[in-house]
């Protein structure tokens, strides 16, 4: 068959199904048929599954067809970044698989997999393998897995936007550029919904100058759905809260969208929200009891499972979910989308929005509830945003000096390695296309020697150099650590949560569980339980009649406004003040009274103007800066502020930040005309300082927590042996301080640095801020009392700190505070 | 760096920064955790602590020696981190140097054989009782003595004004009980819950700090 003919029998079947082929699934087949590789465009459940698996079935057809082809292995691989979706993403291919009838088989392999299941797909591969990034890597760690993908011809990375921007995104590059000379006819694919570098995305996975990258193609979607955005509005804002982050007291208003819609998906930003939120409008609305149900990524998979059914089988009017519902097939029946709280992200709120409205023709429909007065700014902003489709950049990782060690290690444990075969692999990826001999040699050398000189008496032991310089690991004990701790997603350590009775009911966080005594309630999976206790790695519970119960949080990732989304805002804040407001929107009118109020304790400020304000309360002295950057920016100017203030005389700061400024508080009053006077925004030796300041706050020291356990230094324990272990267990902390006091060179410590600078302080946009800052009119205003633009600043509990004081003059002024 | 002195029974002892407490009338150093050996055992298992590390308790056995001068060192438990490595071969330079008498009250993690430390000269006890003073690896109450151990390595939290806050390590003084932090650099600690009749003395690197109780 040739290719014309393979795509008319492929819509064949998309016909018999009463479907038809996007215009973009075509374009995808016949690339992939005439052996290009590539990126595809399309958002979640748009049908990007048969867009790639059918010409790959298509092409296995024809090759298994044609005698003399051999038949061992893997034929194709698919990642997904979340085992969730193995499923589903198996469930569409088996479809396929079946109707071509020619025995081909499809399997996952995920942390999910059992033992024996993995032992059989060691005796035989399944044809279309499904896997995440750590699970394939423990395959490469396998011995003689050279002979697993020979055959291999296709592999697929789906969601590459969420993979990039992480580590499990590096992990992706180091398999495939293994994959590229185990099989060197494999075709190499990506799936991305819309972000801002596209172009750069397919470099990343395809690896730069490749073969592959020439041989390659980039093919969007334009499924133009139309998005339609709208607030959840008071009916009176004067009791608008101007602080908060759960919205609930919009709860009456969210009712009748419910009602309404055929089913909604109520997006929260955190778990503990989610939970509150299913609480609240259970006990305000019983008559929801059996209609609306709960989804986050700590509820047992079974639950999951049958509530992501239950939404496609019609059965729920609503379920209040977090990030756990962003990927995954279609949802069809619903309608509705309602997003609570600021999304931190274009893209992010997009994608939330086109999990409604799946029908041909129907437009999603997403709104956007602010938990507090200010963030009807974000919402204006937002529309606009949705509107020019001002999506965010995903930024990828360079030189994870971390990833790399695993990954060498991985392969000293299978079949060993040698170096001077390898190094060309690993440049040839981008995140490691700068990775020079002398930090090449560094590395190999870390996980020899455990250092950069071999030392008479020393007994490190890792990886070993055979008399043929084969690089392996031969020690059994080293091996199976090594395989336990593979993967980059670093949590704290999880605790089930069982009835005492017996009965599972999740994962939770172990600092949570810490802080409670038995005989405490809290608040899991939607019921309300009573703590018994904690035995080994268990959290045995009862049910409690309590009303009133602890809501565990769970500390997730805080996103921050891209430099475009940051524009918007300003924009939109700006335009308050304008003397003309024909095109102000409904958020903003309706935050009238909020600006009424912050114009008479301090201003509003205009485009040219840069506001300050500063006032006392029981905590101390605040000073608030109104930058309107983004988070990730402020964090980085509140450090240089800061820490350039400390200079002047010994103070201690705390710092807080959020997207539209930054607060520095002390127990001293601070001069602002010294500030200025001293020019303390200035741009000059910003690297210098900043990289100063980070030495006193916890920035770099919480990026190399993930350091630390990826590279292996810190090992979390075998499963099910906690103590067994523990002569093993140090804190990342530890070797953090070791590092600073001993090896200040050593590139995993200074990688963590480095990452704070690149992913989260964003440097380049600092200085263009500070720029702008300098052009603009400096509006000091000393206030009686917290405005209302400062309010969500100053009681946000997350801080840095930064401090000039001498150790013991700070516990002078201190007391003891009783852990509770 | 600046000694506080305490006085506990009509005996004065000495709270040094480095975790150390020197009883004066005894000339008794009282050392607990130290450690040794714990950065070799990490490095044999594949886990690169520098090597560095191993040579600073040493450093700092030294500066206290040199400090106190004691006739007898005791270590208050967990000396060895796991079985013997080469660090043992620093231990035992160390010990045939080292002037004062050297005791070790075993703890749980002391799990090297006792007659290898009684060879080069360190004498074995499971308990240690002095006058009305009981020292012990991990806390014990019997009523009779006033107790000093480690085992814990017993932290504090402080909270101050502007949102500030701070953990230390601290020694941690019951009416019948003096807890010492723990002495070795690579170890973590456990933040202590005082109540009002405790004495909490945090360790910074220069000055040991009273922060709780008269």
């Amino acid at each position: 068959m040739n290719t014309g003919e393979i795509i008319a029998a492929s819509g064949l079947w998309f016909e018999r199904r009463g479907w038809k082929p996007f215009p973009f699934q075509k374009q995808t087949w016949e690339a992939f048929l005439k052996g290009k590789n590539g990126l595809l465009n399309a958002p979640t459940g748009s049908g990007k599954t048969y867009a790639l698996w059918v010409p790959i079935a298509m092409s296995l057809k024809h090759d298994l067809e044609t005698p003399g082809t051999e038949k061992g292995g893997v034929k194709a691989i698919w990642i997904t970044p979340l085992r969730a979706l193995s499923l589903e993403i198996a469930q569409a291919a088996k479809a396929f698989a079946d109707h071509l009838d020619i025995g081909l088989e499809v399997g996952i392999r995920t942390g999910d997999t059992s033992q024996k299941e993995r032992a059989a797909q060691r005796k035989k591969m399944p044809d279309l393998l499904i896997t995440t990034p750590e699970s394939l890597h423990l395959l490469l760690a396998s011995k003689n897995h050279a002979k697993y993908f020979k055959n291999c011809r296709a592999i697929v990375a789906d969601e590459w936007h969420e993979l990039m921007g992480s580590k499990r995104g590096v992990q992706t590059e180091l398999a495939i550029s293994r994959l590229k000379t185990l099989c060197p006819q494999m075709r190499i694919w990506g799936i991305s919904a819309t972000i801002g570098n596209l172009e750069q995305a397919r470099a990343v996975l395809l690896g730069p100058d490749s073969g592959h990258l020439k041989n390659s193609v980039l093919i969007m979607a334009r499924l133009n759905k139309r998005i339609q955005v709208k607030s959840v509005l008071p009916e009176k804002m004067e009791k608008f809260p101007w602080r908060g982050h759960l919205g609930i007291h919009l709860l009456d208003e969210v009712i009748p969208i419910l009602r309404e819609s055929r089913s909604t998906l109520l997006f929260t930003n955190t778990r503990s929200q989610c939970e509150i939120w299913f609480q609240a409008i259970l006990s305000k609305y019983p008559e929801f009891a059996g209609e609306i149900a709960m989804h986050h990524g700590s509820i047992d998979k079974k639950t999951r499972l049958w509530v992501e059914n239950a939404i496609r089988n019609d059965s729920l009017k609503a379920v209040v979910c977090t990030s756990s519902l962003d990927l995954g097939v279609d949802f069809a029946p619903v309608e509705t989308i309602i997003q609570i709280g600021g999304p931190k992200g274009v893209a992010r709120f997009l994608q939330r929005a086109g999990r409604s409205g799946h029908q041909p023709g129907k437009e999603s429909k997403i709104w956007f509830l602010p938990t507090h007065a200010m963030e009807l700014i974000e919402a204006s902003a937002l529309k606009k945003a949705v509107k020019e489709k001002a999506v965010e950049d995903r930024i990828p990782y360079l030189l994870c000096y971390d990833v790399l060690i695993q990954y060498l290690t991985s392969l000293a444990v299978s079949d060993g390695f040698y170096p001077e075969t390898l190094y060309p692999e690993i440049t040839s990826t981008f995140c490691f296309q700068g990775l020079t001999p002398e930090a090449w040699q560094w590395v190999l050398n870390f996980i020899t020697m455990g250092s950069q000189t071999l030392r008479e008496y020393d007994e490190y032991r890792k990886v070993e150099i055979m008399d043929d310089g084969l690089f392996k690991v031969n020690s059994r004990g080293v091996a199976m650590r090594h395989r336990l701790s593979i993967g980059t997603i670093v949590s704290d350590a999880m605790l089930t949560v069982k009835y005492l009775k017996g009965g599972y009911l999740g994962h939770i966080e172990e600092w949570f569980i810490s802080k409670l005594q038995p005989g405490d309630t809290f608040t899991f999976a939607g019921r309300n339980l009573e703590l018994f206790r904690i035995k080994q790695m268990q959290v045995l519970v009862k049910r409690s009649k309590k009303k009133t119960a602890k809501v565990p949080s769970w500390m997730g990732g805080r996103m921050s406004f891209s430099s475009q989304m940051s524009a918007l805002l300003r924009e939109e804040l700006y335009g308050i003040n304008a003397p003309e407001q024909p095109s102000l929107s409904e958020e903003l009118k309706a935050l009238h009274p909020v600006f009424e109020r912050q114009r008479k304790e301090s201003v509003v400020p205009g485009p040219q103007e840069f506001l300050i304000e500063t006032f006392k309360t029981r905590e101390g002295y605040h000073t608030i800066f109104y930058p309107f950057e983004g988070r990730f920016v402020h964090e980085a100017m509140a450090s240089l502020l800061a820490y350039r203030i400390s200079l002047l005389h010994p103070i201690s700061f705390s710092l807080a930040f959020n997207d539209y400024g930054f607060e520095l508080l002390s127990d001293q009053a601070m001069d602002i005309e010294q500030v200025l006077d001293n020019n303390l925004f200035s741009t000059s030796y910003v690297h210098e300082d900043l990289q100063k300041s980070l030495n006193s706050t916890e920035m770099a020291r919480r990026k190399f927590r993930d350091i630390a356990v990826i590279s292996g230094l810190v090992f979390q324990g075998y499963p099910d042996k906690q103590l067994k272990s523990k002569h093993l267990q140090s804190s990342s902390q530890l070797f953090f301080n070791v590092f600073r006091d001993f090896e200040p060179d050593n590139l995993l410590y200074l990688q963590a640095f480095r990452e704070t600078f690149e992913h989260s302080l964003e440097e380049g946009r600092l200085i263009q801020a500070l720029e702008r800052i300098g052009k603009q009119e400096i509006v000091w205003r000393n206030c009686e009392r917290p405005t209302p633009f400062s309010f969500p600043i100053i009681t946000d509990r997350l801080r840095e700190k930064l401090s000039s004081e001498k150790l013991a003059d700070r516990i002078r002024k201190m007391k003891l505070q009783l852990e509770k | 760096m600046h000694i506080r002195e305490i006085n506990i029974h009509g005996q004065e002892f000495q709270l040094h920064p480095y975790g150390a407490a020197y009883w004066k009338e005894r000339s008794t150093l009282l050392i607990a955790d130290v450690h040794l050996g714990k950065a070799t055992h990490f490095r044999k298992n594949g886990m690169a602590v520098p090597e560095e590390t191993m040579f600073e308790p040493y450093k700092k056995l030294e500066a206290v020696c040199e400090r106190f001068k004691p006739e007898t060192l005791c270590f208050l438990g967990d000396l060895f981190h796991s079985y013997i490595n080469n660090e043992w071969l620093l231990f035992e330079t160390w010990v045939r140097n080292a002037t004062p008498e050297l005791i070790l009250v075993t703890g749980n993690h002391d799990i090297i054989p006792e007659h290898k430390l009684e060879a080069v000269g360190v004498s074995i006890k499971d308990e240690w009782c002095i006058g009305s003073f009981l020292l012990t690896h991990e806390p014990c109450e019997k009523t009779a003595y006033f107790n000093i151990c480690g085992h814990i390595h017993p932290g504090i939290r402080l909270k101050g004004p502007g949102r500030q806050t701070l953990k230390l390590p601290c020694f941690f003084q019951k009416e019948k009980q003096l807890i010492l932090p723990a002495f070795g650099e690579f170890t973590g600690k456990y933040i202590m819950s005082p109540d009002k009749t405790d004495r909490v003395f945090a360790v910074t690197p220069e000055e040991v700090v009273l922060v709780s109780g008269e």
